[in-house]
């Protein structure tokens, strides 16, 4: 019977192809431009670390001015101090802890030919590595005795390793890096989570980083910091008296295995700022936080309210799309009433009706879903060139997202079709059956 | 008119049919309003001035990595090189370009203290040619003289003890007479006296979605780093033709440094506001869409009622109905509904609003665009209907005698 | 075969009370052709309705082929119509947008006859009104009189053993109208009961027996007279 009810559906829709097609485009532009915002929302909230999203925590103490607090209180500052990031690496007091700013840094290639190349780094502790699953090429990361006896070492991308060793194995080979020689000990493959959970300070969609440094060579003048740098209180000059001041522009970042691990671990802070206070820091009452990636994403806002207003309005779109088709199934199968009352008198039973105008319904729903991937496509694509290098990477549907447009324009669409065909089956076959 | 109450009771008979239209007006006129809302409370964003010459300034990065280089000497032969070249009219050394979306920020306050008020700004490092180069007008008091420039060394914490500000500002900080502003001592990282030697009309900060984006002050300083950005100014016309010569010029003039991302300001507004930009074009697409849907659901719907009453109307037609009076019957009903739809619109379109506001922080909407969107929905009904209504009546009077 | 014993329906319509038939009664016999004649709102249609299950009836007592319909739910009633009655109507009611053969087909659908089973019938019954050649024509390429014999065709093809047709020739002028009442006499000698709805008395007298409804009741004294002749 299914396959009967398929043909006297496309009969039915060629037959009225003007009124099929208006559906259709209806249906598909609804579809089209609620997966376009879907997916940028999707993106934008996905989880760049599924596996250990959960174990990874953002590390925030509340150090700000007692007098003007930071976000009106709301929140504690959203990076840290010099001190206390690495007052709280060098106490290990988690599985794994890194500590990590952003730096820049002008890369003079070995080779005279090559011109010098700017190369936005990274400054860290030896743990970011196998915190965030970073993808090695060649080599790996450095040992902690790098960080603490402030070696020269560097990490550097795919990328940087074509560019200035033409793609072969360069660990071991140096690098001149703000004049200082550097060893290559390990090249990473492509690596560029979206969002950039490890730092959303300077963009959550921008690019990962090209070099990675040891985060004491910071103190050393070795490389530049850059990203953001926010004060609530003078510091007097120079770099010494910066990095002891109050100034928050580093992260730290924590791996802790079990939430009996985190409550130990949120324990520890509070000790250590209860400590702090006998120094005269920390005037503003306790308010330490540990937030796993997600909560972290969330509390940074990633998803722009752009993104959200225009999800709200597509899918108002989509029912405007929704009741148009409504009212167009409607007029189509109450025009067909004479047909419904004559399949009746021949022995069409009432479930056998609703099967027939669903499977109808449901064929222009998949019509207008199909129709509605290859707009969101196009949508997604004209998102991406709209917006540009911000929104690299976010504009791509995945299997999951089809999926979804296909089952949301077939569930819409039939929800659509749900009181039309409603309509049409109880039409009394009496009297459609008269002579007119 | 006398068919009103007629098609009144008509429209009872198909209630679901007209709500389903008067529905789809009341929804798309709510999504309207709001997007046209939306959109020209971005336009007004965007055209907001910078203060400064866009046309004809552009910047480039100056990045030192050479270890024995002498950052100041070579500075100001730099500045001395692109201010020597034709076409040129100003050049400086700055820390922070408007629109840019990078800077720095600084707050005055009346008294020194830690627990004072404070007003932040924008602040941009400029020497004596500052004004001249950002095309600023100055409307009150003095521009900095050679001698007040001083270097500021990486990481210094002291400031110059005068400053130039913008009207905004002066009015923050004396909201009733900003002019009182000028010759004022206010204190800077929280002691540090600072006096206001001179106004300008307008400058903006760095970052376009700042509330206090017409705050901005310039300071007296020039930087001794090693990353640096010169802000070039042209004569009207000639941007586009010096960028390469002075980029050239710089990177042969001495090596040891990079010359990078050599911009305009046009490009930089460009990018600065790419994402309301392109916001404004998807709501724009997103309106233009939904009115076309809703326009051709009427001109479905209409034909399929049309259809369906084919012979009643061939009956009318035959009993005397003129043509227009026939098309007049679909116009007027057509017009009933849309009254219906509008009502419900501008119940939604407020609400949504209310909605947005406490969601995303947008203002009130105006009662004007209600009423435009209300009109706009009218006509497009009207327009809509009027094909099938034309189809309507142009159905034969014979069609009553038929069988079928 | 058909059995209806003081059938009664009853429209209200507001605080008013139509009675369509009261006390209706009548036995159909197997093989019978029987023609209903009566007044315009005299309750034929009503009767025809009734009896073609495309409406229920407010008192009475029902049996068709012996299963009491007030018994039967929708679904019930839908697979009695599509197994043991064939309808033909004034106005043809063929499916506008199918064409000879899937209008035939329809029913067989609803029967749930396989493909090949299927084809046989639409084709015999084609066959049988004579429009075995263009069964991929639209009902609006064929003329009155042979839309009306698709009609029968679709109504002869799940060989249902009571026919209901409902002023068959209404919409044909005369010579068409013969045909088709020759092709209904044709059939009713080949079994099939017949009960047919007309106002055209010269048609009523082919039919074996006339009945004439009046007021909604069934008029004794034509049945007795008819009875009388038989």
């Amino acid at each position: 019977m299914f396959s009967y009810y398929l043909k006297i559906a496309w009969i039915s829709i060629l037959r009225h192809w003007g009124l099929s097609l208006l559906m259709i485009c209806a249906i598909g532009l609804g579809i089209g431009a609620a997966m376009t915002t879907v997916t940028v929302n999707y993106l934008m909230s996905a989880n760049p670390i599924p596996h250990k999203s959960e174990q990874l925590y953002y590390v925030q103490l509340d150090s700000w001015d007692v007098n003007d607090p930071f976000d009106e209180g709301k929140n504690p500052p959203d990076q840290m101090t010099y001190t206390d990031a690495t007052n709280l690496w060098k106490a290990k007091k988690a599985f794994r802890q890194s500590v990590n700013a952003q730096t820049y840094a002008v890369i003079e290639p070995n080779d005279p030919d090559l011109l010098p190349i700017i190369a936005d780094g990274r400054a860290n502790t030896a743990d970011f590595f196998a915190m965030f699953d970073v993808p090695f090429i060649y080599g790996g990361g450095w040992t902690e005795q790098a960080d603490i006896n402030k070696e020269l070492v560097v990490v550097i991308n795919k990328e940087t390793n074509d560019k200035v060793f033409g793609g072969k194995d360069s660990v071991g080979e140096t690098l001149k890096i703000d004049g200082d020689m550097f060893k290559v000990v390990g090249v990473i493959n492509t690596w560029e989570p979206k969002p950039r959970f490890y730092d959303v300070t300077t963009g959550a969609f921008n690019k990962s980083a090209d070099i990675f440094v040891p985060f004491s060579l910071i103190a050393e003048e070795k490389v530049r910091r850059s990203g953001n740098t926010n004060c609530w209180k003078p510091s007097g000059d120079g770099l010494a008296a910066f990095l002891a001041g109050e100034c928050v522009w580093t992260q730290l970042w924590v791996e802790l295995k079990t939430e009996q691990d985190k409550q130990e671990y949120l324990t520890f802070l509070n000790a250590y700022v209860e400590e702090q206070k006998q120094y005269g820091r920390f005037l503003r009452p306790l308010d330490n936080r540990l937030s796993n990636v997600m909560q972290w994403l969330e509390n940074q806002e990633v998803v722009a309210d752009d993104a959200k207003m225009m999800m709200a309005m597509s899918f108002m779109f989509l029912v405007v799309c929704l009741l148009n088709t409504v009212g167009l199934l409607l007029a189509k199968f109450l025009g067909k009433a004479p047909e419904i009352g004559l399949r009746q008198a021949l022995g069409a039973s009432k479930t056998t009706l609703f099967s027939q105008y669903m499977i109808e319904s449901a064929c222009i729903g998949l019509a207008g879903g199909i129709l509605g991937l290859i707009l969101a496509y196009l949508g997604l694509k004209g998102v991406e060139s709209l917006y540009g290098d911000t929104m690299q990477g976010l504009a791509t549907l995945d299997v999951s997202m089809t999926a979804l447009a296909i089952i949301l324009s077939l569930v819409s669409t039939i929800l659509a079709g749900l009181y039309p065909t409603w309509r049409a089956c109880n039409i009394q076959p009496a009297q459609q059956l008269k002579s007119q | 008119m006398l068919e009103s109450g007629i098609i009144i009771r008509a429209l009872m008979r198909n209630k679901i049919g007209a709500l389903l239209i008067a529905l789809q007006i009341a929804l798309t006129m709510t999504i309207m309003v709001n997007a046209i809302f939306m959109i020209q409370d971005r336009q007004q964003q965007m055209q907001r001035e910078s203060g400064i010459d866009e046309k004809n300034t552009f910047y480039l990065t100056n990045t030192v990595f050479a270890q024995d280089y002498n950052i100041q000497v070579e500075m100001q032969a730099d500045l001395n090189l692109i201010r020597k070249m034709p076409g040129v009219v100003d050049a400086i050394q700055i820390n922070a370009i408007p629109l840019s979306g990078g800077g720095w920020s600084m707050a005055l306050q009346h008294e020194p203290g830690d627990d004072k008020d404070t007003v932040s700004s924008a602040l941009y490092m400029v020497d004596d040619h500052g004004i001249n180069t950002l095309g600023v007008e100055l409307i009150a008091g003095v521009n900095f003289t050679p001698n007040d420039i001083q270097w500021r060394a990486s990481g210094q914490s002291t400031w110059p003890d005068k400053t130039i500000i913008t009207k905004a500002f002066a009015k923050s900080l004396y909201p009733d007479d900003w002019q009182s502003a000028l010759g004022k001592t206010f204190y800077i990282s929280q002691n540090q006296p600072m006096q206001i030697v001179g106004v300008m009309k307008n400058l903006q900060a760095p970052w376009n979605g700042w509330s206090g984006v017409e705050r901005s002050m310039l300071v007296p300083f020039q930087m001794e780093s090693q990353g640096s950005k010169y802000l070039i100014r042209t004569e009207a016309g000639r941007r586009d033709e010096l960028m390469p010569i002075i980029e050239k010029a710089l990177a042969e003039r001495i090596k040891g440094r990079l010359i990078r991302r050599v911009t305009t300001i046009e490009d930089t507004r460009k990018k600065s506001y790419r994402q309301h930009n392109a916001t404004n074009k998807i709501l724009t697409t997103v309106v233009s869409t939904l009115t076309l849907i809703t326009g051709f659901g009427i001109v479905g719907l209409a034909l399929f009622s049309i259809n369906r009453r084919t012979k009643q109307i061939g009956t009318r037609r035959a009993l005397g109905a003129t043509k227009w009076q026939i098309m007049r019957y679909f116009m007027v009903e057509n017009f009933i509904i849309s009254t219906f739809g509008v009502i419900f619109g501008c119940i939604g379109a407020i609400a949504l609003n209310m909605w947005l506001a406490t969601t995303f922080n947008l203002t009130p909407i105006n009662i004007e665009l209600i009423i435009i969107g209300a009109i706009t929905l009218f006509i497009v009904g009207q327009l809509a209907v009027l094909y099938p209504a034309r189809k309507a009546s142009l159905i034969s009077p014979a069609t009553a005698t038929r069988t079928i | 075969m058909l059995i209806m014993k003081d059938i009664s329906k009853i429209f209200q319509t507001g605080d008013i009370q139509t009675h369509a038939l009261r006390d209706f009664n009548l036995t159909v016999n197997e093989g019978d052709f029987i023609s209903v004649t009566g007044p315009s709102g005299s309750g034929k249609t009503t009767f025809l309705n009734i009896a073609g299950l495309l409406e229920t009836y407010t008192h009475g007592e029902f049996l068709l082929d012996g299963e009491d319909v007030g018994k039967l739910n929708d679904n019930g009633r839908s697979r009695m119509r599509n197994e043991k009655i064939g309808f033909i109507f004034q106005g043809f009611n063929l499916i506008p947008d199918l064409n000879l053969f899937d209008n035939v087909d329809v029913p067989l659908r609803y029967r749930g006859f396989n493909a090949k089973q299927r084809k046989l019938r639409i084709e015999e019954n084609l066959e049988r009104v004579g429009l075995a050649s263009r069964m991929k024509h639209l009902p609006s390429q064929l003329s009155g009189g042979q839309q009306q014999r698709v009609a029968i065709a679709r109504a002869l093809a799940t060989s249902p053993r009571f026919l209901l047709a409902d002023e068959p020739t209404g919409n044909l002028d005369s010579e068409m109208a013969n045909g088709v009442m020759s092709l209904l006499e044709e059939i009713n000698q080949q079994g099939t009961t017949i009960v047919m709805v007309t106002h055209d008395a010269l048609l009523a007298e082919r039919a074996t027996r006339t009945i004439q409804v009046k007021d909604g009741r069934v008029s004794e004294l034509e049945i007795l007279a008819q009875q009388a002749i038989a």
